[in-house]
């Protein structure tokens, strides 16, 4: 439907400034047709069909039933859902450890060195390994018998009795979010790479003029000059550490943990959406998860932009 | 750093050259190898146990690495027990079909927003813009019910490839990259009479090629790697991919280690192939990704 020329094929001749189209023209909107339809279907509607939901008592089967607020108030007083949330914002750690332990860690690897390539590879090896092939690894590491963490920590006199790590509530949400850490510092410390190689030399040899050490050459100069990679990586891994899902899955065995210790929201979305089929006190959550992320999105959107666009 | 010192003053540079630059070499050696085994060490382990034999033990302390009688009979048993050699076809058929159309769908709306002027041009540009913000995860309700009530694509791969041959992140990466390219250039291809979707395909695609490639690879990492939506659209063994069916692996065998290492080995490998192939694109990709 595409291949015949467009009107404004011939139109360049001659004109001074051919990319302006002056007669209206449907080229634009076909190339953006299939993106804007697959928009429309996978992320507009179904974001309404949600806010519907929200209002309906709905198990997918039969067709839903409007009970107003019903949901909402239900989970005003449902301690799972508000340890669900605690427990998401608690995941947000995992931001600034990452943004510190990259920009170190770019640091660490921003040197002419002999195979140093292999090495950044090396670490970027776990972004790369997909979450369940990891998570399943982590599993078997804090595993109370046969895991490596006990297998190190016990013989080394640093535990005195192996630890059952994924059974006790209070560690199931920091092993979590180590994982996390673990398996993302390779990759935003490759954006962090590129950001120190944009700084130019010579801020640097003058900063040896002044006196400057080491540190204070990298927080004179280093920090200020990676301003864009750290919003952009700020903006991207707190959406990630909000919607986190995978991780907790895997290192629960789907259960969320001992007394859901390690229920987060989208956790607790799919347990109430797709295991007790309660679709619309689901969709309750789900807006919930849509409103704070969208505050906490507003107050990054501008820089976002920055960070994607900057040239 | 180390040009830094060696070109800044005569006096400073003799010094540092008289403060033997080999043992700082050696210190950043040390240094990298210890942080390359905190990254690699956890799969040294699940590679080291897949191979281990009945008489190794899996449960000791101190922890033994290495199997004293390595045999390839967990790998037998889990291929056996699960069709991974599906799994594996499932996620290559889901990613490969993912990527191209993905590439062709973003590349194409990508070149309007970039370079052609039109009414409306700024509001699709932040509707997309927007939906960026919002997770995935909540869309995936009224996703499911459409699968099962309009798609009828419910437990196919389709399921899997359908919702994701756009995204709005390669979109806007795509749309940088048309950005730099020259007005002349398309100007110049008008003039030859080209029509747009020619110029698109003949003039542009190829001078944003390094792009294209860039967002192609993380595009099938992505689907190779994703697992929320998929477990939810797969039910039939024969219909899995492989993090579904890693994660049914770890379910049958909960307390065969050795089994589940052998899973999970089978599952990382062709991934990490694909990875050391391409770990230049990779890199320079996700670098270019954000510039400063």
């Amino acid at each position: 439907m595409l291949t015949q020329p467009s009107p404004q094929a011939g139109e360049g001749r001659g004109s001074p400034r051919p990319l302006v189209t002056k007669k209206f023209s449907l080229t634009p909107y076909l190339f953006l047709t299939p993106a804007l339809l697959v928009t429309v279907v996978f992320i507009l509607y179904p974001i309404v069909a949600v806010v519907f939901y929200s209002f309906t008592e709905y198990d997918i089967v039969t067709p839903p039933k409007w009970v107003g607020l019903k949901n909402y108030q239900q989970l005003a007083q449902d301690p799972t859902f508000w340890r669900a949330l605690k427990n998401s914002f608690i995941y947000l750690i995992a931001t600034p450890t990452l943004i510190a332990l990259s920009i170190l860690l770019a640091i660490i690897v921003n040197r002419n060195l002999r195979g140093i390539h292999v090495f950044r590879a090396l670490y970027y090896i776990p972004a790369v390994s997909g979450s369940i092939a990891i998570g399943i690894t982590w599993r078997w590491l804090f595993d109370v018998n046969g895991g490596l963490v006990n297998g190190f920590l016990v013989p080394l006199g640093l535990l005195t009795e192996p630890v059952q790590w994924l059974a006790e509530p209070a560690y199931i949400l920091p092993i979590a979010i180590l994982l996390t850490v673990w398996a993302g510092v390779g990759y935003y410390a490759v954006i962090f790479l590129a950001g120190l190689q944009n700084i130019p030399e010579e801020l640097y040899d003058a900063a040896l003029i002044d006196g400057c050490n080491n540190f204070q050459k990298h927080w004179y100069i280093s920090l200020p000059g990676l301003r864009p990679q750290i919003v952009f990586v700020a903006v991207i891994s707190s959406l990630a550490a909000l919607k986190v899902f995978d991780e907790i899955y895997i290192l629960t065995n789907r259960t969320g943990g001992i007394l859901d210790s390690g229920v987060t929201m989208v956790f607790y979305l799919w347990r109430q959406a797709f295991r007790l089929t309660h679709a619309g006190y689901a969709s309750a959550i789900a807006i919930v998860l849509l409103v704070i992320t969208l505050v906490f999105s507003m107050m990054n959107v501008r820089l976002l932009e920055r960070g994607v666009e900057a040239d | 750093m180390a040009q830094a010192r060696t070109i800044t003053n005569p006096a400073l540079a003799v010094r540092t050259r008289a403060r033997s630059q080999i043992s700082e070499k050696i210190f950043w050696y040390l240094l990298l190898c210890l942080l390359s085994f905190v990254t690699i060490l956890p799969f040294l382990w699940i590679f080291l146990t897949a191979f281990k034999g009945p008489n190794d033990a899996v449960y000791s302390t101190p922890p033994q690495l290495i199997p004293r009688d390595p045999t390839l009979a967990n790998f037998v048993r889990v291929w056996n027990q699960l069709p991974i050699g599906r799994f594996f076809l499932n996620s290559i058929t889901v990613a490969v079909c993912t990527t191209g159309f993905n590439v062709l769908v973003t590349s194409l709306a990508a070149y309007p927003l970039a370079k052609m002027k039109f009414p409306g041009r700024e509001a699709i540009f932040y509707l997309l813009l927007a939906t960026l913000i919002v997770p995935a995860q909540l869309t995936y309700i009224p996703s499911f019910i459409l699968a099962v009530n309009v798609f009828h694509y419910y437990d196919s791969l389709p399921a899997l490839i359908l919702p994701n041959i756009s995204s709005v992140f390669n979109i806007f990466l795509l749309r940088q990259a048309f950005k730099t390219v020259p007005n002349d250039l398309i100007d110049a291809a008008k003039m030859d009479g080209a029509s747009e979707l020619r110029l698109w395909w003949d003039v542009l695609l190829p001078v944003v090629r390094p792009s294209l490639a860039t967002v192609a690879i993380f595009t099938f990492v992505n689907s190779w790697n994703d697992f929320f939506w998929p477990s939810l659209m797969l039910h039939t063994r024969e219909q899995m991919t492989l993090p579904v069916g890693l994660a049914a692996l770890q379910g049958m065998f909960t307390s065969d280690f050795r089994g589940v290492a052998a899973g999970v080995t089978m599952t990382v490998i062709p991934i990490l192939l694909f990875f050391i192939a391409l770990q230049r694109q990779f890199i320079r990709g996700l670098a270019g990704a954000v510039k400063g």
